[in-house]
């Protein structure tokens, strides 16, 4: 078992004919191969006016719904479209019904952004990110470029469940955890955007019903309020295993109200979203809180008693 | 992007909304340009919140209270900014003070008008706001907070808000007080407008705004340098614009995000004073990190360079090191530098980085993923320490000893 790929998902991605589009196509389909135990099955692409062509390895289409008409069952759509096309093409799979759409586009208008999760919300559709890397599940598959051109160096089943807005903490997180003798269930790069489709809370009851989830790992950073929620989903006891969190940034209170540094999410505001405010939060229902993230590895370990 | 009041008030009185009557001032000689009956209001145009309550908005009563108060506060330093332009503006009659914002609920994911029944400065910590989404039924729920004759008309302009936050791609626009006037009008008192950078490629006008103050002060030649860098024709591909500029002598290239937010802390900690904050990520081609890595050494007075990032996903090791080793080759730095890198092109990338050391000479100390990335910042502070005493005497920095972790970030 794991999270957000349960089953061996049928890909398609919008923006194939990009480098960075084609790239992945070719990196999902090659970490295992569809029907290997599993795997990530790219079927098929789609880039406007490209339609017809071969890219990464599969047929190119020119619209989600001809690729789809083409290809039935598609699960997960990544979106590989620069940021001034994102919006269109991620409505074009909210419309088609794809149940997970997975945006990696970074720098999307945040008005475009929350049209395209008021369009999800009403179809029930998932998005993860934007700004995501991707979600790996060790020896099982994975969606995007999360954990680079060959994830089993740094991937490897096991216990732990990883969460970060950063796709670079994602897998360095997942490393150390490797290191530890700890490996992973599911590791999912959830964007570093300031409105994201799927955040900590909506993941952690996921990993409360994932067998083989032990304990989780979150990499969270200063400002907004996705990390508060942690401790909302904690208290409703939506969330029950052992989870341990670092929180950066903490230079932050430094610096001036507005003062861009890190994700566009990790913005400095006014008084709020500050390091210890979030460690106080998470402190007070139990998490473990993480002075340096390298010492994530051992204190999930001692809450698990693994 | 934040903006000054008076930038936000343009977009406020462009979308119909009322605000006073004003005239922005840039130069004491230039006071004779704000005209009408006194008395009048004298508001120092900063970034900053809590304006009012540091001194920076004055009430005058005649042109001579007008010209010191613009004299004094022109050039000044209010909040830690330098006040650049004032606005003169007429002053209200007040009958009511209401607080009204829009912004992005992250939980809901959907933008949300705030409004209490209370605005003016102690608005948040008195009377919490009501929140509402921003949807077609916003303005009739809010104006039923108000007494029935004023309904119509904040209806109004809670719609014309509404238009304006996302037409003019705002992240934020909070008006503390709407003002309910003793004639009846509603008029916007402030305006806090920020912009979302990433809306920029469909608003060219933002382009003729001034240019946004950092840290307080205006940008340095350093920023102007690398905010160019992702404007250039490689603009789509990866980001390698983020550069602060501050007091200490570390230099500093991380790669990600998030890992640049647990190094800077892992800096500080380490008794590492940083020259600047820089990100680069999304797998930016050589030229773009080349571009920044200048930017970085160019900075006088560094006792050491830290490059560093988590294990990469994507970014190619090889070719964004080639590019810093192509600023490293112009400028050939003597003092030591530590490089931590894993991911693509990880083999390649330490080679390169390796060889271009021994060519030209440089004390440099190259980590893998075996070392967790945070920990070699007290390897680069151990090795700064350890520089023979000569080399630790540095003119530039004489001024920036007690000016805390990030030195005098207002920068020469």
């Amino acid at each position: 078992m794991s999270i957000l790929l349960d089953h061996h998902p049928r890909v398609l991605v919008q923006g194939i004919t990009g480098k960075e589009g084609g790239r992945a196509a070719v990196a999902m389909r090659v970490y295992l191969p569809a029907g290997k135990a599993g795997g990530t099955n790219v079927v098929c692409g789609v880039t406007p006016g490209k339609g017809g062509q071969m890219a990464g390895g599969v047929p190119v289409y020119n619209t989600v719904a001809e690729a789809i008409g083409a290809h039935p069952g598609i699960h997960v759509s990544a979106v590989y479209v620069p940021p001034q096309f994102a919006k269109s093409a991620i409505l074009e799979s909210i419309a088609a019904g794809i149940p997970l759409i997975h945006v990696v586009t970074e720098r999307m208008p945040i008005r475009d952004v929350a049209e395209c999760l008021a369009a999800a919300r009403s179809r029930g559709v998932r998005i993860l990110g934007p700004a995501s890397v991707g979600v790996i599940a060790p020896g099982r598959g994975r969606i995007g470029m999360i954990g680079g051109d060959d994830p089993s160096r740094i991937y490897a089943p096991g216990p732990i469940g990883v969460i970060s807005r950063s796709g670079g903490m994602t897998n360095e997180l997942s490393w150390m955890l490797r290191r530890a003798g700890l490996g992973q269930s599911t590791s999912v790069a959830i964007g570093g955007d300031y409105l994201i489709g799927t955040s900590y809370a909506d993941l952690l009851p996921m990993f409360e019903t994932d067998p083989l989830t032990k304990g989780v790992v979150v990499f969270g950073e200063v400002g907004g309020l996705y990390e508060f929620e942690i401790a909302d989903m904690i208290r409703a006891r939506r969330f029950t295993k052992p989870i341990a969190v670092f929180i950066g940034g903490r230079f932050g209170k430094n610096l001036p109200a507005g003062t861009p540094i890190g994700h566009a999410g990790a913005l400095i505001e006014r008084g709020r979203g500050t390091v210890e405010e979030k460690e106080e939060a998470l402190r007070a229902v139990g998490v473990h809180i993480a002075e340096r993230y390298e010492e994530l590895p051992s204190l999930i370990r001692t809450a698990c008693n693994l | 992007m934040n903006l000054y009041e008076h930038e936000g008030k343009a977009i406020l009185a462009r979308a119909g909304i009322p605000v006073p009557r004003g005239v922005l001032v840039r130069s004491s000689e230039a006071v004779g340009a704000a005209h009408g009956s006194f008395p009048l209001v004298v508001k120092a145009q900063v970034l900053a919140g809590g304006r009012g309550k540091a001194g920076g908005v004055r009430g005058v009563r005649s042109r001579e209270e007008l010209v010191v108060a613009v004299q004094n506060l022109l050039g000044s330093t209010l909040l830690g900014e330098s006040v650049r332009s004032v606005l003169v503006e007429e002053v209200l009659p007040v009958a009511k003070e209401y607080y009204i914002s829009v912004i992005y609920d992250q939980t809901a994911g959907r933008p949300a008008v705030l409004f209490s029944t209370s605005g003016g400065m102690e608005i948040e910590a008195s009377h919490p706001p009501r929140r509402f989404f921003l949807d077609s039924t916003v303005g009739e729920k809010v104006s039923e907070l108000v007494s029935e004759d004023e309904r119509g008309e904040l209806r109004k302009i809670i719609e014309l808000l509404g238009d304006a936050f996302v037409g003019e791609d705002a992240r934020q626009i909070e008006i503390n007080p709407l003002v309910r006037t003793s004639d009846g009008r509603f008029v916007a008192a402030d305006a806090k407008v920020a912009l979302d950078d990433d809306a920029a490629f469909r608003h060219p006008e933002w382009s003729a705004l001034e240019e946004r103050t950092v840290l307080g002060r205006g940008p340095t030649d350093r920023e102007r340098a690398a905010r160019a860098i992702d404007a250039g024709p490689l603009a789509h591909r990866g980001t390698a614009s983020k550069y602060i500029e501050f007091g200490g002598d570390v230099g500093i290239l991380f790669s990600g995000g998030g890992a640049s937010l647990a190094n800077m802390d892992a800096l500080l900690a380490a008794g590492g004073r940083p020259a600047n904050y820089s990100e680069y990520s999304g797998n930016p081609p050589r030229e773009k990190v080349a571009s920044l890595a200048r930017v970085v050494l160019s900075k006088p007075g560094l006792r050491g360079l830290w490059i560093c990032g988590g294990v990469a996903n994507f970014t190619q090791i090889d070719e964004t090191l080639a590019g810093i080793v192509d600023a490293l080759r112009e400028v050939r730095p003597r003092y030591p530098i530590v490089v931590r890198r894993a991911g693509p092109g990880e083999e390649e990338g330490r080679r390169i980085m390796e060889e271009a050391a021994r060519e030209l000479g440089l004390t440099l100390r190259y980590f893998g993923a075996e070392t967790p990335m945070t920990e070699t910042a007290g390897v680069l502070m151990d090795m700064i320490q350890s520089l023979p005493p000569n080399t630790r005497i540095n003119p530039n920095l004489t001024n920036s000893g007690d000016s805390g972790p990030f030195g005098n970030s207002a920068v020469a």
